[in-house]
């Protein structure tokens, strides 16, 4: 565990006397002001992001008391167990009725009601909650709008249900898919997925350690302890008490288990509790803004995907996920953490148990059976939805840095790139575009023209991006404001009234996303008319959307604070006020939404409404024809739907560099395809090394974008290249852009194949080559697709990396063309032109050549195709190509081919689905060389059928920048256009 | 090589007119012309296929045939056999632009569908159509290269004569360095003496003081036994000890000494024996004084080197002089006598001067000046300030608007030292030997006139001498500054250029500081470091922190303008601060010639056919 930035107490010192100094006019107010800098600066950690500055599991006392639970403790047993319209129904009730009275006093435990449904693909549904027809005080919150309408055609009927009975008890039994069944056990209550059979394989399991507790709501009878809740003396009121929700859930056969971001942690995740974890605290689901969070730690960052997926060698892949959007902690055991494994059979089933515990809402639960990784995020995604697909630019470079200050800027920056040709699609503004922090709307010193500006940048096929935050400046003259205080969009505080807090413009208040109205009228904000200042070549990026508020009750985003610039001391006179009483960077728990939902309730969720809103906006803006994009950093289940999230804001640190691997593939691995960290590191000045490194990594993420903190240095590819030396580095940024761009056609084919399966792009080693045990816990080297491996370069100066390349089929590096065996660790020599990456032998890989200055550009640009062989001499691939803007695909208006080749022959056909392909979308582009890789005997001649045309097989470079290697079968010219059908036989 | 004009590749222009017939039109089927987008330099290179079927690539590579030239294929991977398509991504593109200049492009500009050349050539594939408006950019271009020419044309005359400014001042500088070296030396000897001199007469009085007291303690103590009395007495004395060592008469109490002493001198000379240090930390910045402190003792370390061997011989000699012998010498040095004498006094004066136990209060003598200097400023304002100021009139205006820099007190001691210095040397050289002819030190009591006078004397001598110390500093510190090729920056020196960018005041003062002005507040954005880019920047670092980001610093960009003027304070990335100075000191003759080179072959290639248009 490492402090990220120990000067920083003494550098806010610094800033203190600056503060001071700014307002000398205000001196009698300067002794308070120092006295509450005083005290927030004598502890250095309140400073940083540290655990025990946020609050941990002891402190939250849901997770206090379900952490502290013994195994079996769960009275409840199933009874009435029936099908009924068309799912499993059962009531849960206390095994001794008796206890009810004396334990809960006027409280009395109510029966709850259990629902078990399936659905296709292997989808089993659990959902417990109080019975509504005992009239409880509301009704516990269901988040709406995440579960994807079409889901609801997929449930099956369920008629039948079986009875088994053994020494474990009577089992009632229902089909799920073919192969597995969904049981539920009576006494104590127990409910598990498992292959088909009495003695069938458990596969998932809900309460087999019978820690499940249900809180229910209750009447306030009298002041008690337990019903507010107090953090750093803030309280919260919870008006309905204590209701929270956990219970354990084992995944078997898994030798791992992975998923539930947003964590700065390894892939693999580490046990929580068990012998010989120390000192640990539950990964935690609450979005927050965290500053400068470190790497290697449970705590919760900016978004929140309660699904988590467990992998082993001999079963492969389940999954689990818990439809909820209050705060959420989850223990992963290790191996004898209830001193079970001493009595465990060796024909027991090898297990992962969890422990799953949220502060609020309902059981909506979803077993995934499997058995593949990638069936597993198949089948959450069709819970969820798929990701959308992007527009063909934005899955190109961006560039971003806080802030772009004004037009001329731009400009710079903008022909900057073109001057050392470096190619890039979007340029960004943040925050201080705006007048104010008043989104939607320019400082017009430095934008005057903010509509030439962008058809200039458009002129080059360029677009750019503003942003636009949750928080609304409460400004009289401020429309947003205006309208929304008069129509009463805002969250409310509990005691009914606008909730203000804290943000970049001020004093500030939250519109209400959770209601659709709220949602469609912001959507409406984003037309170019309401927008003034906007042109169709403009997209939005939603930050702060936790929602971020600097002075919430978890902690006094200070440092937030502080970098707004010091806003002066009349925020900190009210933060003096507030400092001892407010707990957070985010919403209070108590403040109030649509419907009466308490923020508690749907907090991780509500990032994901704006995101969700945003979106809609842009669609709308667009008249439906033109996909959105939204760039959000909260995030929940579903928000692949609406656009790219990133990793929020890293540090230029090796350590950062590292992590965002893990997390870009959990991300992926959990639905959000679209992602990836910020290249160079947000806070601090990398070296140019780390720069560099940074950028031949983040060439392959997702999610290409440089960002950097307003007090950065300046970091632009070119600004390194002042001598000889450093312009070896500005032209290792510019290739490893160029890699990105080289291989646009293979990502794109990608997104689509993520829009319409759900696999992510980047994605596991395991997911590739599961029942390779090497890769379980890999996190260094990433698939991108099924074809290209890579391996990032996460230390300084490094000489030597070791990479294992997995499977039986040999890789080819994707620069030099060099051959590695699969299944082996290989010691490499570590360049400083690139960091490895390589292609799986039996794939094809399509690629653009030439580079242009935007990805727009590149349209009509022709396609070279690199064929890796197997042993079998054969290989195969995708190309899939639309217009790269609309929702026309969605009707067909696309190119989707594969390509295979066998027996010296290349074929090129039609992807075989109903919906693909037809002519709708037409192109004229051609494939210009087709590179071969392991072909031996080498032919001479190349026929291409139907043309009946013979073409040129010579010797060619595999790339045609930088790489001085080796020659390689090349087929020049075939000048096939990629629309059609056709063959090229080698001879 | 990462721009993409090239400005210098017209010679070839007529040849290649002929060669070429399609520019205008951009639409039309280009590859019929295999040498499209080749520029003229590289025409010879493609000659190549007229004797062979295959050439070789520029980088030896490969070979290509004809077929394989802009054949829309990269088979070079320095893309030398398509220097018209987008095929190689090293590739280059070379646009005529007649009428305007030629430019050369990325090949990834090639059919991009964005018109890169204003004759349209970079597009000829169809999709896009481009008008060539290579005419009328082309006299935009012309008419602001004809603006910039006429202002080189006047500027590079304005820096020839600053050039040639800076060779006299520079030269001037240099002379009175000289001078000023040989005033020190000499002045140092007469500091030493009066010292010594003052000294012993403050030994008499002391003694003459110890011997009052005495008196006066048992004649009161025979009077007076009463314990009131006796504290009383105490605490007086104990006020005397309080005002320090300074050597009163005992008749003289503390307020007497200050009624009796209005000249500034004497108080002066009480506060700096109190606290030796006091007149340094308020006058002069650290800085300044290290610098000072550091060249003062490389200098006496040159000396000691010199001269060591010969002080212990020398030494006993001067001793064995009297004092009224010493005191002539000392004034004959300058009377003229006795000429072969002036070696031997050197010498005793070099080993003064070396006594470690002088070397405090030297220091302190040099820095007192900083103290008494608004004092002699006025004293020998009206002399002679004129005629050195003339030559750089920035250079005094600057010093006298600011006060807190260092440099202000030696550059307006300057005058008194330098103008008249025959004179005042002359004046100060007489007065000592009348000093040392009329007083008889070894006379009690004391004559306290004669005392003054020494006292006197020798305040100002010292005075004198820091103020030559301080300026030989200054002088050198300004002549060993970097003043480019030409001391073409000689002028910058003592300057500062200001330029108010909205609520800012941003202060550039070359080899010195750059500065940042809001109000009462300043913040330093840097200290000189040097010229870069060839003399085309100025950089400033280490100035103050940033909170959270590195230490300010500021760019000064350079470019020919006809006067001095300071533009465009910008800030690209926090805490670096980029300007942009005009000055005549960058309108260079060699660029001149380049400009009306460029505007010559740009009318040159205006084509007779383009009258068409």
């Amino acid at each position: 565990m490492k402090i990220t930035s120990p000067s920083l107490d003494s550098t806010l010192t610094v800033s203190v006397t600056i503060l001071i100094h700014l307002r000398p006019f205000t001196p009698q107010k300067s002794p308070k002001i120092t006295e509450i800098l005083d005290q927030l600066t004598i502890s250095p950690d309140s400073m940083i992001f540290l655990h025990n500055e946020f609050r941990n599991c002891n402190q939250t006392p849901f997770c206090k008391r379900a952490r502290s639970r013994k195994p079996g403790a769960c009275p409840l047993v199933a009874i009435d167990v029936s099908i009924s319209n068309g799912d499993l129904v059962a009531k849960l009730i206390p095994k001794e009725k008796s206890e009810e009275n004396t334990e809960n006093g006027e409280n009395p435990i109510k029966p709850l009601v259990l629902t078990i449904s399936a659905y296709q693909d292997g989808i089993m549904r659990l959902k417990i909650d109080e019975d509504q027809n005992l009239s409880p005080r509301k009704k516990r919150f269901e988040v709406p709008d995440v579960i994807v309408p079409d889901f609801v055609n997929k449930k099956l009927w369920l008629q039948r249900l079986k009875e088994e009975e053994n020494e474990e008890g009577i089992f009632s039994v229902v089909y799920l898919s073919d192969g597995y069944e969904g049981v539920i056990r009576r006494d104590p209550f127990e409910v598990f997925v498992r292959e088909s059979g009495k003695n069938g394989k458990k596969v998932l399991s809900l309460n087999s350690n019978g820690l499940f507790d249900f809180e229910q709501l209750r009447d306030k009878k009298e002041e008690n302890e337990e019903w507010e809740e107090r953090f750093r003396s803030h309280t919260d009121t919870r008006p309905y008490g204590p209701q929270s929700i956990s219970f354990d859930v084992s995944f078997y056969d898994a030798d791992f288990v992975y998923g539930i971001p947003e964590h700065a942690t390894s892939l693999a995740l580490k046990p929580t509790r068990g012998p010989g974890v120390e000192d640990s605290e539950p990964y935690r689901l609450f979005n927050l803004d965290v500053f400068e969070y470190i790497h290697d730690s449970p705590f919760g960052l900016y978004g929140s995907i309660p699904f988590m997926v467990s992998h082993g060698k001999s079963k492969g892949s389940s999954g689990f996920f818990w439809l909820n959007a209050a705060e959420m902690q989850i223990d992963v055991m290790g191996p004898g953490w209830n001193n079970e494994s001493v009595l465990m059979l060796p024909s027991d089933q090898k297990r992962v148990d969890t422990l799953w515990m949220s502060e609020a809402g309902v059981v909506d639960a979803f077993f995934f059976i499997g058995p593949g990784p990638k069936d597993v995020v198949r089948q959450y995604t069709s819970v969820t939805g798929k990701s959308a697909l992007p527009q063909l630019f934005a899955t190109a470079y961006h560039q971003c840095r806080w802030n772009y200050r004004d037009e001329e800027d731009v400009y710079n920056v903008d022909s900057k790139f073109d001057e050392h040709d470096i190619p890039y699609d979007v340029l960004w503004l943040d925050i201080e575009h705006t007048d104010g922090k008043k989104y939607f709307t320019w400082d017009r010193m430095l934008f005057p023209n903010p509509e030439e500006m962008q058809n200039k940048l458009a002129a080059k096929g360029r677009r750019m991006v503003t942003i636009v935050d949750p928080h609304i400046k409460r400004d009289e003259s401020y429309y947003i404001h205006k309208e929304a205080s008069e129509k009463g969009y805002y969250v409310k505080d509990a005691t009914g009234k606008d909730f203000d807090g804290w943000c970049w413009p001020g004093s500030s208040s939250y519109l209400d996303m959770v209601n659709p109205e709220i949602r469609s009228w912001w959507a409406e904000k984003f037309s170019c008319k309401n927008y003034v200042g906007s042109t169709p070549s403009l997209y939005i990026w939603n930050d702060m959307n936790e929602p971020s508020v600097f002075n919430g009750p978890e902690k006094i985003n200070f440092i937030r604070l502080l970098i707004m610039n010091l806003i002066l001391i009349e925020i900190l006179e009210v933060m003096l006020i507030s400092a001892r009483d407010l707990s957070v960077v985010t919403m209070p728990r108590d403040a109030l939404h649509y419907g009466d939902v308490e923020h508690r309730e749907l907090h991780n969720a509500y990032g994901y409404y704006f995101h969700m809103a945003t979106a809609d906006g842009l669609v709308k803006r667009g008249d439906g024809k033109d996909r959105p994009f939204v760039l959000s950093r909260a995030f929940f289940p579903g928000s692949q739907r609406y656009g790219a999230v990133w990793t929020g804001d890293n540090s230029a640190e090796w350590d950062h560099l590292r992590v965002s691997v893990p997390m870009i593939l959990t991300l992926g691995l959990t639905g959000i395809s679209f992602s990836g960290a910020d290249v160079g590191g947000f806070f601090g000045n990398p070296d140019t090394e780390l720069l560099v490194r940074w950028y031949q990594l983040g060439a392959y993420y997702p999610f290409f974008r440089a960002h950097a903190h307003h007090d950065t240095k300046r970091r632009e590819p070119w600004l390194f290249g002042i001598d000889l030396v450093q312009e070896r580095n500005t032209e290792l940024m510019k290739e490893a852009i160029h890699v990105r761009y080289m291989l646009l056609p293979y990502f794109y084919t990608l997104f689509r194949e993520a829009n319409a399966s759900g696999i992510p792009v980047a994605r596991p080693l395991w997911m590739e080559f599961p029942a390779d045990e090497k890769t379980f816990s890999n996190d260094e080297a990433f698939m991108v697709g099924n074809s290209l491996l890579v391996q990032g370069i996460f230390t300084q100066r490094a000489k030597h990396v070791s990479v294992y390349l997995p499977g039986e089929q040999p890789w080819y590096d994707m620069k030099t063309g060099t051959a590695y065996e699969g299944g082996a660790t290989h010691k490499l020599t570590v360049l400083e032109d690139s960091i490895p990456a390589f292609q799986r032998a039996g794939t094809i890989i399509p690629r653009k050549d030439r580079f242009r200055r935007s990805s727009t550009q590149m349209e009509n640009d022709p396609y070279t195709l690199v064929i890796a062989l197997n042993s079998s001499m054969a290989a195969e691939g995708e190309l899939y190509v639309d217009d790269g803007k609309s929702f026309e695909f969605q009707q067909g208006a696309f190119i989707h081919r594969r390509f295979t080749f066998s027996n010296g022959k290349l074929t090129s056909s039609k992807m075989g689905t109903a919906t693909g392909g037809n002519n709708k979308f037409a192109s004229e582009c051609t494939v210009e060389r087709i590179i071969l890789l392991g072909l031996s005997p080498a032919p001479k001649n190349a026929l291409v059928k139907p043309a009946n045309q013979k073409v040129d097989v010579e010797w060619g470079p595999l790339l045609l920048r930088g790489g001085k290697g080796k020659s390689f079968l090349t087929i020049r010219k075939p000048n096939v256009r990629i629309a059609d059908d056709w063959t090229i036989k080698l001879s | 090589m990462n721009t993409i004009r090239l400005h210098n590749l017209l010679f070839f222009g007529c040849i290649f007119l002929l060669i070429h017939g399609i520019t205008r039109s951009a639409t039309s089927a280009p590859l019929k012309d295999s040498l499209l987008g080749v520029s003229p330099e590289d025409e010879i290179y493609y000659k190549g296929f007229s004797s062979s079927s295959a050439i070789k690539c520029k980088d030896g590579s490969k070979k290509f045939n004809k077929s394989q030239l802009n054949d829309d294929f990269c088979d070079c991977p320095d893309g030398s056999d398509e220097p018209g398509t987008s095929a190689c991504p090293s590739g280059k593109f070379y646009c005529k632009n007649i009428g305007h200049a030629p430019v050369i492009l990325y090949s990834s500009r090639v059919n991009d569908g964005i018109c890169d050349c204003c004759d349209g050539s970079d597009e000829y594939d169809g999709k896009t159509k481009c008008v060539n408006t290579c005419w009328e950019a082309g006299r935009v271009a012309r008419e602001k290269l004809k603006k910039k020419i006429a202002t080189y044309q006047e500027g590079v005359t304005i820096r020839r004569q600053e050039i040639e400014q800076a060779k006299l001042g520079i030269a001037n500088e240099e002379g009175e360095l000289l001078k000023l070296k040989d005033q020190e030396k000499i002045l140092k000897e007469l500091v030493e003496k009066l010292k010594e001199r003052k000294e012993q007469i403050e030994k008499a009085e002391e003694k003459e003081r110890l011997q009052k007291e005495k008196e006066e303690k048992e004649r009161k103590e025979a009077e007076e036994p009463k314990e009131n009395e006796i504290k009383a007495e105490v605490s007086e004395s104990m006020q005397n000890d309080n005002i320090g060592t300074v050597d009163q008469p005992p008749q003289d109490s503390a307020e007497d000494h200050h009624e009796s002493a209005n000249e500034p001198e004497l108080s002066d000379h009480s506060v700096e024996d109190r606290l030796p240090n006091d007149g340094v930390e308020v006058n002069e910045g650290p800085v300044q004084k290290t610098e000072q402190l550091g060249e003062e003792s490389t200098f006496d370390d040159k000396t000691g080197l010199d001269t060591g061997n010969q002080d212990d011989n020398i030494a006993e000699d001067t001793e064995s002089l009297s004092r009224e012998e010493l005191g002539r010498r000392v004034a004959s040095r300058w009377t003229g006598e006795k000429t072969e004498q002036h070696e031997e006094f050197d010498a005793s004066i070099d080993k003064d001067h070396q006594n470690p136990d002088e070397t405090p209060n030297e220091t302190n003598d040099e820095e007192n000046n900083g103290y008494v200097s608004e004092y002699d400023d006025h004293k020998y304002d009206d002399d002679d300030s004129e005629d050195q100021v003339d030559d750089f009139g920035g250079e005094d205006h600057y010093d006298s608007s600011s006060s807190q820099t260092p440099e202000s007190d030696d550059e307006s001691d300057l005058s008194d030292i330098t103008g008249t210095s025959g004179s005042w040397l002359e004046k100060i050289q007489k007065t000592v030997k009348s000093i040392f002819q009329a007083v008889n030190l070894f006379q009690t009591p004391v004559n306290i006139t004669e005392a003054a006078h020494v006292r006197k004397e020798y305040d100002e001598s010292s005075a004198k001498l820091s103020k030559i110390q301080s300026r030989i500093s200054s002088l050198r510190q300004k002549l060993k500054q970097d003043f480019g090729p030409e001391k073409e920056f000689y002028s910058f020196y003592g300057q500062c250029f200001e330029s108010k960018q909205n609520k800012y005041v941003y202060k550039v003062c070359p080899f010195k500081e750059a500065s940042q002005v809001e109000g009462y507040s300043t913040t330093r954005l840097g200290s000189w470091e040097k010229f870069e880019d060839s003399y085309r920047i100025m950089q400033f670092l280490n100035g103050d922190k940033c909170w959270n980001g590195p230490d300010r610093s500021i760019k000064v960009k350079l470019r020919c303008g006809l006067k001095n003027e300071l533009t465009d304070v910008d800030e690209p990335s926090r805490c670096e601060y980029l300007a942009l100075l005009s000055t005549p000191a960058l309108c260079l003759d060699s660029r001149l010639k380049e400009l009306q080179d460029k505007l010559e072959s740009l009318n040159k290639d205006q084509p007779g056919g383009h009258d068409e248009l």
